[in-house]
């Protein structure tokens, strides 16, 4: 996606603010529960599997994978997971707000 | 034993230019370079690694951001910006610094350096511990001795689909197919058998009078592999010990066998009792056996005085449910079907048949205790006609229905789901439903059924299991053939067994 310069700066400025704070590997490991307890951990892994299959084992690279699965994965993630983490990230910067 | 294991294909580890880096102080230098950008776990290094890991050529934080592990360079991976780097600079490794692996861009993939992975390791290990986050479950990695070992063993088993590993008939000993169809359903809780397989009872217990002793027997001799049917005569001969009530060769209960069963499996787990402050508990209505664990629920009674509103509220620890269905001689308030009852589940309540979620709703109703049953109130200080209501405070792991009235064909679900009532929606001392209902925190999935045919005095048990996933079996003493969901679903079911499917960590 293109994001208009505002945009990236607000990116990057969040990003640094939930790092700094420690708060992105909490929120990475929320994450991380919700994707394994909706079968999403598990629809990739099993996806994973068939681009192993397709490209053979010995063939395949971490690159290939990462192409193959990032777009499926991306698409798949349950819209109320995405709503849960938005609504923390929200929750946090209202809290931390300069 | 059982392995699940297969052994590791032996990958070259590392390539030349991952050993080419591995001069002077590398360790040190590889260990910063995890500490300050990648698993950052002190407020500075997470200020340092905030400000600093943007890619140097576009500014960007995404786009799999890796570092140079030979000078200070971080580039995106997706828009190839660190590719350029290593070309231009004729730098072949980067670190990724999201999960930390090394990439080498001569041998154009992710390299699995055993020295390396080991401070990784070590790094991400530190850093969860600076965060609070302690020791998180990383799966086993079996050391050579440790491969060496498993392939020796001749016990050595292979888990697939179609195996059937976990199942074996029980030879009846004379009318003990009650006993049998319990075992059964124990042998298949996943919890119960992680626990016995993983060795974990220590026996306080001086005698071999043990039954929670047997019990690990039992699971080593149905997850053996035999397909012989198993003669359950010391087990038999240690419940008539124990619960003399069921003592004698007459049919029993399987209801009550379950409930006996339990009892002393928890009463012999006190070894296995111990608690956070590395004490054992000594306190029999706290146990923390495993026993309790899978199967003890809360349950909250309720009684509301009619006159001055007050309530009073006990809550009951529960190993079962016993469920009355509708019809029966009690009183009860009507269900109406075409009201909130029709959606629960997704599905449409059918008039005339009743549902598991009927009788659960049944037993959670309001209850008017009538004025022959006065109840003495706290608040008003004189007998005062009152309702009674039952929830189920806490859930248990594992959820067993007994179903009390045995006639009426009950179509099953093979998953339910438990409403939890909010506390804000308490209206005159009654809970009413809230509205989130299907919530994965409350699923629970059939995994036995025990069925009775015939009448209390001749009569005979058989049971449905589910050992993997959708693969039932029917249990008929030694005879163990496989079964249809349909064949589960259509059975009449006595007892029946759910197992919460998300489990959480306390």
């Amino acid at each position: 996606q293109v994001l208009s310069k505002m945009e990236s700066r607000m990116r990057a400025t969040i990003n640094q603010k939930l790092t700094e704070m420690g708060e992105r590997e909490r929120l990475k490991e929320i994450l991380r529960a919700r994707l394994t307890e909706c079968g999403w951990k598990d629809q990739m892994k099993a996806h994973c599997k068939e681009v192993i299959k397709e490209k053979g084992l010995e063939h395949v690279t971490v690159d290939d994978l990462v192409v193959e699965i990032t777009p499926k994965g991306r698409a798949l993630v349950p819209d109320s997971v995405k709503k849960d983490l938005l609504h923390r990230i929200r929750g946090f910067l209202a809290q931390h707000a300069t | 034993c059982i392995s699940r294991v297969e052994p590791r294909l032996n990958f070259p580890a590392g390539c030349s230019h991952v050993n080419g880096y591995k001069v002077d102080n590398w360790k040190q230098n590889l260990r910063v370079i995890y500490q300050c950008f990648v698993w950052s776990g002190t407020a500075e290094t997470r200020r340092r690694k905030a400000k600093s890991c943007i890619c140097h050529m576009c500014g960007a934080h995404l786009n799999r951001l890796h570092s140079c592990l030979y000078c200070v360079f971080f580039g995106c991976f997706t828009k190839k910006h660190i590719h350029e780097h290593a070309k231009n600079k004729r730098h072949n490794l980067a670190i990724d610094l999201l999960y930390g692996g090394i990439y080498c861009f001569v041998c154009q993939d992710y390299i699995y350096d055993k020295d390396m992975e080991q401070i990784a390791k070590e790094e991400q290990r530190k850093a969860w511990k600076l965060q609070g986050i302690g020791e998180k479950y990383t799966t086993w990695e079996p050391t050579k001795r440790e491969l060496e070992l498993l392939r020796h063993n001749p016990k050595r088993r292979k888990i697939t689909t179609n195996c059937t590993i976990g199942l074996r008939g029980l030879i009846n000993l004379g009318n003990t197919c009650f006993m049998n169809c319990i075992v059964q359903a124990l042998t298949h809780t996943p919890l119960l058998r992680d626990f016995f397989l993983s060795d974990r009872h220590k026996c306080e217990m001086q005698s071999n009078s043990c039954l929670v002793c047997e019990m690990s027997q039992l699971f080593q001799e149905f997850y053996s592999g035999h397909r012989s049917p198993h003669i359950p005569f010391r087990l038999l001969h240690l419940v008539w010990t124990h619960a003399r009530h069921l003592a004698g060769y007459e049919q029993q209960d399987a209801h009550e066998f379950l409930i006996a069963a339990l009892d002393v499996l928890h009463r012999h787990c006190k070894g296995d009792t111990i608690n956070d402050n590395g004490k054992k508990a000594n306190n029999p209505n706290h146990c923390n056996c495993i026993i309790d664990q899978i199967f003890t629920g809360g349950l909250q009674s309720d009684v509301t005085c009619q006159v001055c509103h007050g309530v009073s509220t006990t809550i009951d620890p529960f190993w079962d449910i016993s469920l009355d269905l509708p019809g029966s001689s009690t009183p009860f308030w009507p269900l109406s079907p075409g009201g909130d009852g029709s959606t629960v589940n997704g599905e449409s309540h059918l008039s005339g048949s009743t549902t598991l979620t009927d009788c659960l709703r049944r037993f959670t109703r309001p209850e008017h205790l009538g004025s022959s049953a006065k109840i003495k109130c706290g608040g008003c200080h004189s007998y005062q006609e009152s309702t009674k209501q039952l929830t189920m405070k806490k859930l248990p792991i594992v959820a067993c229905f007994h179903l009390k009235v045995r006639s009426l064909c009950l179509p099953q679900k093979l998953t339910v789901f438990f409403v939890f009532y909010s506390k804000e929606s308490r209206m005159n001392g009654q809970y009413q439903q809230s509205v989130d209902v299907l919530n994965n925190d409350n699923k629970y999935s059939l995994f036995a059924v025990v069925n009775h045919q015939g009448t209390l005095e001749s009569g005979h048990y058989t049971s449905f299991i589910r050992q993997h996933k959708d693969q039932w079996f029917k249990c008929d003493d030694a005879i163990i053939t496989k079964a249809s969901i349909k064949d589960v679903l259509d059975s009449e079911g006595y007892l029946l067994f759910y197992h919460k499917q998300f489990l959480e960590y306390e």
